[in-house]
């Protein structure tokens, strides 16, 4: 039954040539994919609607680089004779004390360089101080993973010592102590800033949601007004009868020196009062980023208004009364 | 049992910048007191007078504490703590210790009442006096206030320690905090406590707190108790280890 494709030439088997049938038992009917290109629509069609996980690459199974999946281990630590490779296998932790060691050689050479300097008068005192700000010491974990040993707390500040010693020491070592640190990211930036919008008359202003609690609040905060704020359509003096509740609403404001030169109409729902002003004050201070500078926007994040309180009550446990008091304890 | 250890590790982990995560966790400790933030966050500072500090006036340090904070996560501001000129420290840890059962309505309102009602005295005090005197007559509130408790505080305290099988009074030196802490914890209880049957906290607080801010009354006489008792005590004083 076999036959010569018209266009490649190709033997194909018969069957293909037919009118095509659909058959929902794969194993029957086996397609090169190859093939299919040169045989026109329906049999595309088909290689369409039914994918062989055989040949399609997304459907290659996913696994993990080996080197994630197994843990790194230490190769053979002696040879042939039973003698060691390194000097400090009899310490137990040899990378570690190797590791303490060249650190420790390095400041001796920083110190040596600097006393012939002295000696010669050549010495001068730049002070070229690393930027320590945007990185941040290894971890005792990521440390353990990179010496392939176990490390005591103690060993562990102890290294971060000696490399605080070795950069006082000088500047010279910037390479290998920089190997030791990780980068921290900028927190400012990541603040999103709401863009400003206009409405029909031309008012500018933006809007911002807060969270407290159970409570959600929507603000909106027009960049030009006398500072009359609506929770909710109602007045806020008559919404939060207690001080405290419009102390924080003022809050933001307050900090910023923008105190009557905004209008504010937020809508409220969820939690209890002094959830829904936290909740408010969240969102005036997120739609209050569009309208202030960066830096005051840094200077709002740390006065800690634009960070969602992630405190919720804690639930209460079986076997206590609440979620931390325990029954009363009786002796018998 | 494990405060003091963790205490200990926050001291020595001063020297790690911003790694403190690490550093506090023991393996063999189970961490009880936790928070929903995690260790990173650091407490939120609320004073417009620092931020809008110009760039030419700070010295080293500051600078590097600036640059610093940036990179750190900071908690939210709590619910109680505003930017407010009328924002006192001391007031709101006061209305937090009387406060009873989360009610902090009321006990703020207890507190306005208070400093309302040393107010009218002493000025009723000062219509009354002679002209001379009327100048040593303080109207502040919040001055009598903070003074009343400074006179109240102790400079001195005891602990019980054991010693062959007895508890020893021992005296004791006490920290500033605890200082505060004990002065406005016995003005709470002496107010709660010995009163007439329907007296109410504000009348009795604001006739405690002038009282103490001429240094008398029982909450002096308290303060005086325990340092003669500490006193009294001296010989006891090479007990304590620390």
């Amino acid at each position: 039954m076999a036959a010569s494709c018209v266009s490649c030439g190709a033997v194909v088997s018969r069957r293909l040539l037919l009118r095509p049938r659909v058959s929902l038992a794969p194993r029957q009917v086996l397609w090169k994919a190859a093939e299919l290109q040169s045989v026109p629509g329906p049999q595309r069609a088909i290689a369409y609607l039914f994918p062989s996980g055989l040949f399609e690459k997304r459907a290659r199974p996913i696994m993990k680089h080996p080197e994630q999946i197994f843990p790194k281990q230490k190769a053979i630590q002696w040879g042939e004779d039973g003698r060691p490779f390194h000097y400090l296998f009899y310490t137990g932790k040899q990378s570690y004390y190797s590791l303490m060691h060249d650190a420790y050689g390095k400041i001796l050479d920083i110190e040596k360089h600097k006393n012939q300097l002295q000696a010669k008068g050549l010495f001068s005192e730049k002070n070229k101080t690393i930027d320590l700000i945007g990185s941040r010491w290894l971890i005792k974990e990521e440390l353990e993973e990179m010496l392939v040993e176990k490390l005591s707390d103690q060993d562990y500040r102890q290294f971060v010592r000696l490399m605080e010693r070795l950069l006082q020491s000088g500047a010279a070592e910037e390479e290998f102590v920089q190997s030791f640190r990780r980068s921290v990211t900028v927190q400012s930036k990541k603040q999103p800033i709401e863009p400003v919008q206009r409405d029909a008359q031309g008012m500018a202003f933006s809007t911002s949601e807060g969270k407290r609690k159970s409570a959600k609040a929507e603000a909106v905060v027009y960049e030009h007004g006398s500072g009359r704020i609506k929770v909710n359509g109602i007045d806020y003096l008559l919404y939060f009868p207690v001080l405290q509740d419009r102390e924080q609403l003022m809050f933001p404001f307050h900090f910023l020196d923008r105190l009557g030169k905004h209008d504010v109409t937020c809508t409220v729902s969820g939690g209890g009062r002094s959830a829904q002003a936290g909740a408010i004050r969240l969102a005036v201070a997120r739609a209050l980023c569009s309208f202030v500078t960066e830096e005051e926007v840094e200077w709002m994040r740390q006065a800690g208004l634009l960070t969602s309180d992630p405190r919720v009550r804690e639930r209460k446990k079986p076997g206590q009364e609440g979620a931390r008091r325990k029954f009363t304890w009786k002796k018998r | 049992m494990a405060a003091p250890l963790v205490k200990a590790l926050l001291r020595c982990s001063d020297l790690t910048l911003g790694v403190r995560s690490a550093a506090l966790r023991f393996p063999g400790l189970t961490q009880v007191r936790w928070s929903r933030y995690s260790a990173e966050f650091r407490d939120p500072l609320i004073d417009k007078e620092y931020y809008r500090k110009p760039l030419a006036e700070l010295t080293e340090e500051e600078k590097f504490d600036r640059e610093l904070k940036k990179t750190q996560p900071i908690k939210a501001a709590p619910s109680a703590h505003t930017s407010s000129v009328f924002e006192d420290p001391v007031i709101s840890k006061f209305i937090n210790m009387m406060m009873k059962g989360g009610n902090k309505v009321l006990a703020r309102s207890l507190m306005t009442q208070t400093l309302e009602a040393v107010k009218r005295k002493q000025f009723e005090k000062f219509h009354a006096a002679a002209s001379e005197e009327q100048a040593n007559i303080e109207r502040n509130p919040y001055t009598i206030f903070h003074q009343a408790l400074k006179n109240c505080e102790p400079v001195i305290g005891l602990a019980p320690i054991l010693k062959g099988g007895r508890f020893y009074q021992v005296p004791v030196p006490l920290s500033d905090r605890r200082r505060r802490f004990l002065a406005m914890k016995w003005m709470i209880t002496e107010c709660r406590e010995k009163k007439h049957r329907r007296m109410l906290m504000p009348e009795k607080l604001s006739k405690e707190l002038l009282e103490a801010f001429h240094n008398q009354g029982p909450v002096v006489k308290r303060k005086h108790d325990l340092h003669k008792m500490a006193e009294a005590n001296r010989a006891l004083a090479h007990y304590r280890w620390w």
